[in-house]
């Protein structure tokens, strides 16, 4: 297809398809575009604010084009106890008793690989916006990470500088950040992932806000930051090459401020609680663009736009640089004419200006003027809801890596190695320093565990835990996806995102109550990539379902490629669970001598997270495998209320052995009796637990009762961790070792 | 007993984030509790107490509480500490509390040049006039479990003033196992008179077993 | 310093507590001092502090920087 070069460069600057350009001259009733003499598609009459608009909503980023047909199968999860899910920002259940959860997850990959502090930092503020906007005040922060191998070069960079964002954002807007997960995988080398994950409440009596723009003549209120560069890239916006010296191609990297941050929840929070506003939406991707026009659109409204009023850093800023610009700390917000000198006196108080830009008006039509000129007239319906759905070709998930016998799955020359005299001890010590499985306290010891005077178990254990402050009832907070697990197979990496951590919170009494997912993949364009897409939310659709635990907000990341590598396909799960109080939760790990340790299986599925060849599994995972999971699930739950259960723990990467060896981190070890064979120490199932227990309860009566198939491993034991006559580690060593590899590696960076 | 008309006083400046928090602990020890804007004065008389709370007031910007100490109500604050008013300030409200001259030394970057989150045991070392002077745990040489969360907790000041400090009495607190570096352990001072007291841990995060510790809970009465 | 198009938030919080206090500048902007005692002639040091400059100093993305030359030290 041959173009003029004017119009070849739009459609490049703006991410525009020729057949998405014909759709909106079509919808704009527009000339259509015209061939020239030479054979060439002349130039079309849109002006750049045109451009902009439709470059903004239409991109992948904010349309989700690319995967709304699909995202649309998370509706049938959705029961009686969501509210209001329409449209809205992020998802919020009921819990009853007037509290309410409003909870999402939302992803910044690429902007963290190129600058990993504001990056993260970035995204962190950009999920608390989606929070507050809500009405809820956030109480708690999570976040999923995935690096590549290990510390090297600039890996151990993007790991310091994320973490320090992480913990620079968080702490200083007061949300504690309890729980999360962090990966260390090669596939992630070129592409590493960060999202982020937070959850508000509303309180009895709090009202839901609400994102639909209403009532004519009501006033559009611009709060927070100054409109800048940010997010913008000046005259060649496509341009990928850095020069030193040209400071114009530079990317305009968006700064997050939480001091301002944090002005603007107690401001906006105050101004909802007083009912002084009708709308309220926080500018994120695409920034005053997207906000205005989703807020016209979902209230089937019109609005006038005068980007003259719009508060600028810089006085050079042209119409569409101020409509593109993603300058972080913005909100829009729809008023009553009455009550707006009330709304900017608030704001002042807490030294924000609130400025007027724009009017609520009957046309449904969205006019943006700058300068005196009317830049555009559009009926914000274009935007939003004709938006192009593409259906990417995708095929029937088919698992491949296919294994008849779990031996198989077994490395012969590893199990070798493994009979040898100190083979086992070796093989441990040397996991338990691998950056996987090392222990991640000095990185979420930057994290403040506990602003906010709700945290009852902070990123120390497996399962965060909130207590809620009226109810005084247990919210518990956990992030899923193993990609090692996903590398194997997407229905089944998909399946244990979400089955895996409400495991682990069933294991501490909690019920999961909702979902919220991060769907973090490669080039959509690519089939195998669409199929582990399309297989991940089929996944999710049916473990949801299973647990009654609707998903109830989301994310999509595209793109997460480089030089035609794709990343492993990583569907992060975000799970929030209840439980009626937070007395005597079974803690993770070993902390006293002298308590029987059992095991606890339903082994359905055997996998090899080595490398190729030796990478797959062997079992079934159908739906009816699925639907035995969950029931042994609340089985497990119920056991773990048996006063005297003083620990459990799921079974986890490496298998049996190297999940007991972790649990060494409390400082107390224990002696494995039981005759069990190294492949039964090594092999990864799906699923095992791991149950410590006072001598004189009647575990293994009780496990029996409710139809399970109790294992006595053994004795949790001062000084030594001890595997008959295989293997003896000593406590202390083992913890100086687990503890100090990321320490070492971190402050190496100092 | 405090009487029932008792009221604490909570400064609060543009990202102060642990305000509310403080009335928990306002709470806990039978005081009604107001937030105090840092942009207006207040009168002294209605106030039996004043804390400072922690958080990121104006963002930890040019030095952690520089941009807060220099808020109006910071008058009203001085006034009230120079007749012997009861101030604390917790974390960050210890930095504005040094940077406002009313209590000896400087806080500055944790040694390790990051955050720090942890639990940290206290040794008390002499008593402030009235904060956590009733304290049923308190015990020289013994300890109080407390929660840390800072970057910039690193007690810092020129040896002729530390000699006055430790000399004069105005070392309250010191940490059995240093967390940031802090010149002599110190974790927490009082101004001469005693009736100001700042310190880097956090009291309000200790008020219930399920916290992790109920310690911080003598420190108001 | 950073660079023009990048958010100084620090600059913009002292701006608020100049303001404050009736001692409004015009703007603020916020940035990092480092002294390199370095060897050699005054150009040798000039290009050695330019390449230290650009190895770790200040990061390209949000950073400029501007190298002042202050003179001789005696040994």
């Amino acid at each position: 297809m041959k173009m003029s070069s004017a119009l070849a460069k739009k459609l490049q600057t703006y991410r525009i398809s020729f057949a998405e350009l014909q759709e909106i001259l079509k919808l704009m009733k527009r000339p259509a575009p015209i061939q020239n003499a030479h054979q060439e598609w002349d130039d079309v009459q849109l002006n750049p604010v045109e451009w902009a608009v439709f470059s903004a909503l239409w991109s992948e980023h904010c349309s989700y084009k690319s995967s709304k047909i699909h995202l649309r199968k998370f509706a049938q999860t959705l029961d009686a106890s969501v509210v209001n899910a329409e449209g809205e920002n992020a998802g919020v259940i009921d819990l009853g008793q007037g509290e309410r959860i409003v909870f999402k997850m939302e992803s910044h990959n690429h902007p963290s690989f190129i600058e990993p502090y504001q990056g993260a930092a970035t995204g962190v503020g950009g999920i608390l916006r989606d929070i507050f906007t809500m009405g809820a005040r956030p109480i708690a922060s999570a976040d999923y990470l995935c690096f590549g191998d290990e510390f090297s070069g600039r890996m151990g960079l993007l790991v310091d500088g994320v973490v320090r964002g992480i913990g620079g954002y968080g702490n200083s807007v007061g949300v504690p950040t309890i729980t999360g997960q962090t990966n260390f995988h090669p596939r992630f080398e070129k592409n590493i992932l960060v999202n982020a994950m937070s959850v508000g409440l509303l309180r009895k009596n709090e009202k839901v806000a609400l994102s639909a723009a209403k009532g004519v003549g009501n006033q559009v209120v611009y709060v927070g930051a100054k409109t800048g560069k940010d997010g913008v890239h000046g005259a060649a916006m496509a341009s990928e090459s850095f020069d030193a010296n040209s400071d114009a191609k530079k990317p305009n990297v968006q700064i997050g401020d939480p001091y301002f941050e944090k002005l603007l929840i107690e401001s906006c929070l105050e101004v909802l609680q007083q009912d002084l506003v009708v709308a309220i939406q926080d500018m994120g991707a695409a920034g005053l663009t997207s906000s205005s026009f989703e807020m016209a659109s979902k209230g089937q409204v019109g609005m006038r736009l005068n980007l003259d009023l719009v508060p600028v850093r810089d006085s050079t800023m042209q119409a569409d640089e101020i409509l593109l610009s993603e300058s972080q700390e913005r909100m829009l917000m729809v008023v009553e004419p009455h009550k707006v000198p009330k709304v900017q006196s608030l704001f002042q108080r807490w030294g924000l200006d609130a400025v007027v830009v724009g009017e609520i008006q009957s046309a449904r039509r969205v006019q943006i003027y700058f300068h005196g000129e009317k830049m555009a007239d559009l009926d914000p319906d274009w935007l939003v809801e004709n938006c192009p759905r593409y259906s990417r070709p995708f095929e029937p998930w088919k698992s491949t890596r296919v294994f008849e016998n779990p031996d198989d799955l077994l490395d012969a020359e590893l199990m070798k190695v493994l009979q040898q005299p100190m083979g086992l001890k070796d093989w441990l010590l040397q996991k338990s320093s691998q950056a996987q499985h090392a222990a991640k306290t000095p990185l979420y010891q930057q994290y403040d565990q506990r602003v906010g005077l709700l945290t009852a178990r902070g990123a120390d254990h497996d399962v965060g835990v909130l207590r809620l402050p009226d109810s005084a009832r247990g919210l518990a907070l956990t992030v899923g996806c193993r990609p090692w697990l996903m590398e194997i197979d997407a229905r089944l990496g998909a399946l244990d995102a979400v089955l895996y951590p409400s495991f682990q919170m069933s294991l501490k009494g909690f019920v999961p109550k909702g979902l919220t997912d991060c769907l973090n993949f490669g080039n959509p364009e690519k089939i195998e990539i669409m199929n582990e897409f399309v297989a991940s939310v089929d996944a999710i659709v049916e473990t949801s379902l299973l647990l009654q635990a609707p998903v109830v907000s989301g994310n999509v990341s595209f793109y997460n490629e480089t030089l035609g590598q794709n990343i492993i396909s990583t569907p992060a799960i975000g799970v929030v669970g209840l439980r009626e109080d937070i007395r005597e939760l079974p803690e993770d790990v070993f902390l006293a001598p002298g308590l029987d340790v059992w095991r606890l299986s339903h082994s359905a599925v055997f996998t090899s997270s080595q490398s190729a060849p030796k990478m797959g599994f062997c079992g079934d995972f159908g739906a009816s495998q699925v639907m035995s999971w969950v029931q042994w699930m609340k089985q497990l739950r119920l056991l773990s209320q048996l006063s005297g259960v003083r620990a459990n723990q799921m079974v986890s990467q490496g298998g049996l052995l190297l999940s007991l060896v972790k649990m060494v981190q409390g400082g107390v070890g224990c002696k494995l009796t039981a005759p069990l064979s190294v492949s039964d120490l090594l092999q990864e199932v799906l699923y095992q637990s791991v149950w410590v227990v006072e001598k004189s309860v009647p575990f293994g009566d009780r496990a029996k009762a409710l139809g399970l198939q109790p294992e006595l491993l053994g004795q949790t034991q001062l000084d030594w961790f001890e595997v008959r006559e295989k293997c003896k580690i000593s406590v202390q060593d083992w913890q100086k070792l687990n503890q100090n590899s990321l320490r070492r590696s971190i402050e190496s960076l100092a | 007993m405090t009487p029932a008309s008792a009221r604490l006083g909570v400064v609060r400046f543009p990202g102060s984030n642990c305000d509310r928090d403080v009335l928990s602990l306002a709470q806990v020890a039978g005081y009604q509790a107001d937030f105090l804007w840092h942009l207006d004065h207040f009168n002294i008389q209605d106030y039996q107490a004043l804390v400072l709370p922690g958080g990121f007031s104006y963002g930890d910007y040019l030095r952690a509480g520089a941009l807060s100490a220099r808020s109006p109500v910071m008058n009203s604050v001085r006034d009230f500490a120079k007749r012997g008013g009861p101030v604390l300030g917790i974390c960050n409200g210890f930095q504005v509390l040094t940077e406002a001259g009313l209590l000896p030394g400087a806080l500055v970057k944790n040694s390790s040049l990051r955050f720090r989150d942890g639990w940290v045991d206290l040794v008390p070392e002499n008593k402030s006039s009235f904060w956590a002077s009733q304290h049923s745990q308190w015990k020289v040489g013994g300890q109080l479990k407390l929660p840390i969360a800072h970057g910039e907790g690193r007690f810092y000041s020129p040896p002729d003033l530390l000699r006055q400090i430790e000399d004069s009495g105005q070392v309250w607190f010191r940490y059995a196992d240093n967390p940031n570096g802090s010149l002599a352990n110190i974790a927490g001072v009082l101004n001469e008179t005693g009736n100001v007291a700042g310190l880097m841990p956090h009291p309000e995060r200790a008020l219930w077993d399920w916290m992790g510790s109920e310690d911080g809970r003598g420190f108001l009465r | 310093m950073p660079r023009e198009v990048i958010l100084d938030t620090q600059g913009r919080a002292i701006e608020q507590t100049l303001r404050l206090n009736n001692l409004a500048a015009q703007s603020c902007r916020v940035g990092r001092f480092v002294e390199l005692t370095l060897d050699g002639s005054s150009d040798v040091s000039k290009q050695q502090a330019d390449k230290i400059a650009k190895f770790v100093l200040h990061n390209p993305l949000l950073e400029t920087y501007e190298l002042i030359a202050l003179g001789e030290v005696m040994k």
